[in-house]
């Protein structure tokens, strides 16, 4: 198990090196200056607005590292030879995708913590105290990005680096777009091809709408723990699963 | 201990865009013995990086089956015996050669307490102390296949699979390499050379190897190779090239200079060439064993 935290702390050095980083302080930057606009508003209005306004681009900025990070790594790695001295080391191919993949997620929550401490911040001045809810609409929003890493490092196990973004990216348009809501449209379809993708989208995709707790946060209702618990084993087992696949895909990979 | 690498009846066919195929390896069988300098020949696209890359598990093998210290290759745990240097190796740019040397040292599986003095040890033998902290991405080619063969060297891997060593290297360099793999060698450790420098080859290894489209056409030491075709090679004075015509069907080869002519013939029609010579009355100035070079034998069997 060494090995794999070796390929991750790697990762994680790697990634941080990319330029995709930039787009993070832009978006911090963006926010804290949309921020100012908001004082047309009455007071709750213009917290409600902030926390969906850094709701949103804390998800928004995990969707777009994770699918940016993810879908590249590997492919990247065998593009530019770096792969063949790691996979001479006496390491399981599955060791590799598992350290990919704990250091693009790890990097991906890096990137969201910085942005939810930033965020945090912003709306206690505005707010005069800070929202603790946050932190949990944080980790949810890593789990989702979790995820997405999780499928976009399974697609690129078997595609290039552009087909893996591209796939990656509606699956993250699917699973956001409320799949149930999706599957039943085609479910309704008087075409039997369509109530076929419908049911597989439903079973395959994740539904990435359930880690997204911008709501709660913004109104202030409370979310059951159970639910959160639910949703948590939800996006533990998805992503399990998705690595695991990636693993097994890699493993009878020639590269 | 069983042989470091043992290949039997490899062949590998990879599938090409449509129903189209191309087999790299043909029934490939080798033998490599513990602590030999084993070079493996072959022109561009012979199948030697296949059959690495078959060795190292990167690729799989369509038939036959290959085996390191006698476990299968497909076995992780028998690559911590295993040193590779890749063809033109390639890092990642922003590590500096400790780093990554320890992260390969880790890979390897020694202990973090052994990791900075495994390190050391191998940036001392290939003399990169100096650029210890200079990242990968600064440093010249050169000094960056040094580094490679240092990453091989991490963990002191009792087989190390080195492709083009030499590649990048100035003659310094290249007599550094040399001289590392002859200790190495002295050390015990069997060193699996693939290269297209035949002098280095000719020099270095014990056992040499020559493949062609996928196929073994020579196997053994690079003398065994080289004497199947010895030349005598005779000196004379000039003469005119009308009369020497009738040496011709000897297979005599004959070049004519300025002050001398030169025949060059198989050991086994030297006799007859020497009566030609007498019965044209032509002097012998002098009469020398040319051996052929590995070179030389190489184009022979890879043409």
């Amino acid at each position: 198990m060494k090995s794999v935290w070796v390929i991750a702390r790697l990762s994680i050095l790697e990634n941080s090196r990319k330029q995709v980083f930039h787009v993070l302080c832009l978006i911090m930057l963006a926010v804290i200056a949309g921020s100012t606009l908001l004082s047309i508003f009455t007071e709750g209005v213009k917290i409600k607005m902030l926390k969906d306004l850094c709701m949103t681009c804390i998800l928004f900025a995990g969707a777009v590292l994770s699918i940016g990070l993810a879908s590249t790594g590997i492919p990247n790695d065998i593009d530019s030879r770096v792969v063949y001295p790691i996979l001479a080391r006496p390491i399981a191919r599955w060791h590799y995708v598992f350290g990919k993949f704990l250091g693009t997620a790890a990097t991906v929550a890096l990137a969201i913590a910085a942005l939810s401490v930033v965020f945090c911040a912003l709306i206690y001045c505005h707010q005069g105290h800070i929202d603790s809810f946050l932190a949990t609409a944080a980790l949810f929003a890593m789990l989702e990005a979790a995820v997405i890493s999780a499928v976009a490092i399974t697609l690129s196990t078997f595609t290039s680096t552009a087909v893996a973004a591209l796939l990656s990216f509606m699956v993250y348009l699917f699973g956001t777009i409320k799949i149930g809501y999706l599957s039943k449209v085609l479910e309704k379809s008087p075409n039997s091809i369509a109530k076929t993708c419908g049911t597989v989208l439903y079973h395959v995709l994740p539904n990435l709408e359930c880690f997204n707790l911008k709501a709660a946060l913004v109104h202030g209702n409370s979310v059951p723990i159970s639910y959160l618990l639910l949703v948590f084993s939800y996006g533990v087992c998805y992503t399990a699963f998705a690595v695991g696949a990636a693993a097994l895909i890699f493993r009878g990979r020639e590269v | 201990m069983a042989v470091p690498i043992l290949t039997d009846n490899l062949s590998k066919t990879y599938k090409l865009p449509g129903k189209q195929t191309r087999k790299a390896l043909d029934g490939l069988s080798i033998e490599v013995p513990e602590g030999v300098i084993f070079g493996f020949l072959g022109p561009n696209g012979a199948g030697k990086t296949t059959t690495i890359k078959i060795l190292l598990d990167f690729i799989r093998p369509t038939s036959g089956t290959a085996s390191l210290f006698g476990q299968s290759t497909d076995n992780p745990a028998v690559r911590r015996l295993v040193g590779y240097l890749p063809e033109q190796p390639y890092f990642h740019k922003f590590l500096k050669p400790t780093e990554l040397l320890s992260l390969h040292a880790s890979l390897c599986g020694i202990p973090s307490r052994a990791v900075k003095s495994a390190v050391t040890t191998a940036l001392e033998r290939v003399a990169m102390t100096h650029y210890a902290d200079t990242p990968i991405g600064k440093l010249s080619k050169g000094l960056t296949q040094r580094v490679g063969i240092a990453q091989a060297l991490v963990g002191n891997p009792k087989l190390l699979i080195l492709d083009e060593p030499t590649s990048g290297l100035d003659p310094i360099g290249r007599r550094h390499v040399r001289d590392l793999l002859i200790e190495l060698k002295r050390e015990g450790h069997t060193i699996f050379l693939s290269s297209h420098l035949l002098s280095e080859v000719e020099n270095l290894c014990d056992i040499v190897a020559v493949i062609k489209n996928g196929s073994l056409v020579a196997f053994g030491p690079p003398e065994q190779i080289r004497n199947a075709t010895t030349y005598i090679r005779v000196y004379t004075q000039t003469a005119e090239i009308d009369c020497l015509e009738r040496l011709r069907f000897l297979g005599v080869q004959i070049e004519q200079q300025t002050d001398r002519m030169i025949f060059r013939v198989e050991p086994e029609k030297a006799y007859e060439l020497f009566r030609a010579l007498e019965q044209l009355g032509l002097q012998l100035l002098r009469v020398e064993t040319e051996r052929e070079s590995l070179e030389e034998a190489f184009l022979r069997l890879a043409a």
